[in-house]
């Protein structure tokens, strides 16, 4: 038998999209390019090629399909009823076999035309041949396209039909609807099947997995089944009275005792015998379910007798007893399962039964013997005839006395479901502390102190410490300065000289600065040339004498030495200051030297102001003095205004366009 | 929980404040401000940035801190105790030795100004005071006095005898 695997089947792709996915292969994947002037056997190849290859794609993905698909004589008889029950087993064939027929008929299309290709005289020719063959494939598979659709239908049902293991220890679930078949199924398994109070919830059959005697067991719940002759039934009940007839299962059938499904028990019961023919060999169980409704023995008298036939029924099928009532508990059970009472037992009940009757076969099989050979209990011969009882030592007899009563131990797990659950009591981890008081547990710890840690301060000969840290203070303290003073400080006197020599050495810094951020516009004038009359004999004098010098000699000095005076007598000068240069040529007289300095002197500042110059058209020096005077405070006023003279340098345009305004051709036009 | 200290400035990092950042080699940086984590994430050497404690102690400005202790110990309630009233003294001592250090950093800045006054004074009294008059007033305070070669005076003949 070939294992099918319902969910490996491949995709059927629809009509169109075959034929798609066949001549875009064969567009790809052959060559593509051919010319009339080629040798003919080359365009002949060519073209063979591309039937080629498109037979041989149609073949291959419709066999594909043909061969997943599984045959319903080869599969389980099981899966062979279930599928003629879903998908009508005649119409699937159908299908397949119209697959299989274009199947050949594609081949035969391709072997026809490569045969005419062979005789293709032109290019033309060819290409036209090759065309009707692709053509041809092409009808053939839109014409079974209705019958790929349904097999992609059946192929995603199929994928989805529970897994059932046709060879595992199963269980099979059947009765009425709404007995409680599905909820049995929930509680033993870890299935989650629909439980609703309307009958035919189940629409399907349902498999779960329990575990019993390290054996995994599968539950198959089914659909309720109806008290209706076979021909009658709908797919859904079809599909359990399949899983009953074909699997070899330990069958439960579900009793309601109470009705509360809608079906009185002589209606199940009936149910009952009608079906029994379809149990076989597998072993019966009867459970009798909402027992918290309505338990067996408040049953009435009839019902009873209906519950006991049926139970004689179900005797039968137990191996080796031949219906004597042996053991009632594996026949007939009692559950209920809401209260959960009794759902274990029916569960181990099933499986033990399953498993007994698996033993059985075992041991009547021809290979038990073989097996039994192999194994051999050895017991010791006894030596002598002395008693050696079982010897266990008294400590652990004592530990065993103990721990049973020990039992009622609380645990911190039953503490926390006292005290409101995991969420809302939170354990006290510090009450198996163990302290020099226990006093002590339940301490409040501050974690900070002032901006610091105290754990990092913890320490227990902290105070010592502490006490050591304090002495090294006081000793420094004690200590004193060891700086030593350097000498006094200054006097007051002092301290004012000091000031002044700031102040001086802060004025000269300032001039200095002046000095040299007007460098530029400055005229560099010598120092004769005195405008602002800063070295005058009265200045120097102020200087001086600030500086704690008597100036009366000094000015006079300065005084006799000026060039200006005229009429000068010359003074022999004795004593020390011999550096005037003048002095030496004695000869040169104030007029001479007046010529000699004039070139670099300005017109103006080479007579006195009011002297009266020939030429300029003033009477006497008082006129000229006035008119000096009037010129002068003239132009006053227009100095203090600030006025813009002719001198002043003018800019005709403020905010030229050109510097204000466009875009720059290159570069960011951040400022302006 | 505990205070922790920023890896760039080492200020403390209260609960709720800052950022922690784990490396890939679970080394844990903890930044007190966003501050420090840029600084971080640029790269920058703590050791170099003026404002922080590593390069302030490094370059002796503050005092080296205290390496902390790590024995635990199991709980004592005198222990606590004590160990809360000394934190206090301990905060006193340490933030006294850090306030001493830092003064005498400053101390020989004291003397050197006054060195550089006392200079300042001898070399430019002469701005406000001229030789001679500090000479009558003070003869404590002398100026050198400097001694340079006159030239020779020359007479009427020797100018005469060049001609």
């Amino acid at each position: 038998m070939a294992q099918y695997d319902f969910k490996k089947i491949t995709v059927v792709p629809t009509g169109n999209d075959l034929i798609d996915i066949v001549l875009s292969r064969t567009q790809r994947q052959t060559p593509t390019v051919i010319h009339k002037g080629n040798a003919i056997s080359r365009v002949r190849q060519f073209y063979m090629r591309k039937v080629k290859f498109t037979e041989t794609n149609f073949t291959d993905k419709l066999s594909k399909t043909i061969e997943d698909f599984p045959r319903v004589e080869d599969i389980h008889p099981f899966y062979g009823d279930l599928l003629h029950v879903l998908y009508n087993k005649d119409h699937y064939k159908l299908a397949l076999g119209q697959l299989n027929t274009a199947r050949n008929l594609i081949k035969r299309i391709r072997e026809d035309y490569v045969k005419l290709l062979k005789y293709g005289d032109s290019l033309y020719r060819c290409k036209s041949l090759k065309r009707a063959a692709l053509g041809r494939m092409c009808t053939v598979t839109k014409r079974i396209g209705p019958s790929l659709a349904y097999l992609e239908h059946v192929r995603q049902h199929m994928a989805r039909l529970p897994s059932i293991n046709t060879g595992a220890p199963t269980i099979l679930i059947c009765g009425c609807p709404n007995v409680g078949k599905s909820s049995f199924l929930n509680k033993i398994t870890r299935a989650d099947v629909e439980v609703q109070p309307y009958a035919f919830t189940t629409k399907s059959l349902f498999v779960g997995h329990t575990d019993y005697k390290y054996l995994r067991y599968q539950v198959i719940d089914t659909p309720g089944l109806l008290d209706r002759p076979l021909e009658d039934r709908n797919i859904i009940e079809m599909c359990s009275v399949t899983a009953l007839v074909n699997l070899h299962a330990a069958i439960l059938f579900f009793l309601d005792l109470s009705g509360s499904c809608g079906y009185s028990i002589s209606q199940q019961a009936a149910l009952f015998h009608s079906i029994k023919m379809m149990f076989r060999n597998n072993p019966v169980l009867i459970v009798c379910n909402k027992t918290d409704l309505q338990t067996l023995e408040g049953l009435s008298g009839e019902d009873l007798k209906l519950v006991m036939e049926m139970k004689s029924a179900a005797l039968k099928t137990i191996p080796g007893q031949g219906g004597e009532a042996a053991n009632d508990q594996d026949v007939l059970l009692t559950m209920s399962t809401i209260t959960d009472e009794g759902v274990m037992a029916v569960k181990n009940a099933a499986c033990q039964r399953l498993l007994d009757q698996r033993s059985e076969r075992k041991m009547k099989s021809k290979k038990m013997p073989t097996v039994l050979n192999r194994f051999h209990v050895a017991m010791p011969k006894p030596r002598d005839q002395k008693e050696r009882p079982v010897c266990i030592p008294q400590a652990v007899l004592e530990a065993r006395a103990e721990e049973a009563a020990h039992e009622e131990r609380k645990t911190e797990k039953d503490i926390e479901n006292e005290n409101g659950g995991a969420g809302v009591y939170s354990a006290s981890l510090r009450k198996h502390y163990i302290l020099a008081d226990d006093d002590w547990k339940l301490d409040i710890l501050p974690e900070f102190l002032d901006g610091h840690n105290v754990y990092d301060f913890i320490d227990p000969d902290i105070l010592q410490r502490v006490e050591e840290l304090e002495r090294e203070e006081t000793a420094v303290e004690e200590d004193g300065g060891d700086f030593e003073m350097e000498d006094e400080d200054f006097t007051a006197e002092a301290e004012k000289d000091l000031q002044e020599i700031r102040k001086r050495k802060k004025l000269l810094i300032q001039k200095h600065r002046i000095k040299k951020s007007t460098a530029e516009s400055r005229p560099t004038v010598p120092r004769k040339f005195d405008k602002d009359r800063k070295f005058t004999t009265e200045r120097m004098g102020r200087q001086l004498s600030s500086l704690g010098i008597d100036p009366s000699r000094a000015i006079e000095r300065a005084r006799s030495r000026s060039v200006s005076r005229k009429g000068r007598k010359r003074e022999r000068s004795v004593g020390g200051d011999g550096e005037d240069v003048m002095e030496i040529d004695g000869g040169l007289d104030n007029k001479k030297k007046l010529r000699l300095r004039s070139r670099s002197m300005s017109v103006l500042s080479q007579r006195p102001l009011g002297e009266v110059v020939p030429g300029e058209g003033f009477k006497d020096s008082a006129q000229k003095m006035k008119a000096v005077t009037m010129a002068r405070n003239a132009t006053k006023k227009r100095n203090k205004d600030a006025r813009r003279g002719e001198a002043d340098r003018v800019i005709p345009t403020l905010r030229p366009k050109h510097l204000f305004s466009g875009k720059r051709s290159i570069g960011k036009t951040d400022r302006r | 929980m505990r205070l922790e200290f920023c890896w760039f400035c080492s200020s403390k990092i209260y609960p709720g404040h800052g950022i922690q950042f784990v490396r890939n080699d679970a080394k844990i940086f903890r930044f007190c401000r966003s501050k420090c984590h840029k600084n971080f994430k640029m790269k920058r050497n703590p050791r170099k940035v003026k404002w922080t404690k590593a390069y302030r102690r490094l370059h002796g400005k503050d005092m080296t801190k205290e390496r902390k202790r790590n024995r635990p110990e199991r709980y004592d309630r005198n222990v606590m105790e004590n160990t809360l009233k000394a934190i206090k003294k301990i905060d006193k001592i340490r933030h006294d030795r850090a306030a001493d250090h830092i003064a005498q950093r400053w101390k020989p800045k004291a003397a050197k100004e006054r060195r550089e006054a006392r200079k300042e004074l001898e070399q430019s009294i002469s701005l406000i005071k001229a030789p001679l008059a500090i000479q009558s007033q003070e003869p404590a305070i002398t100026v050198p006095k400097i001694k340079v070669k006159a030239p020779k005076q020359q007479t009427v003949e020797d100018q005469l005898m060049e001609e």
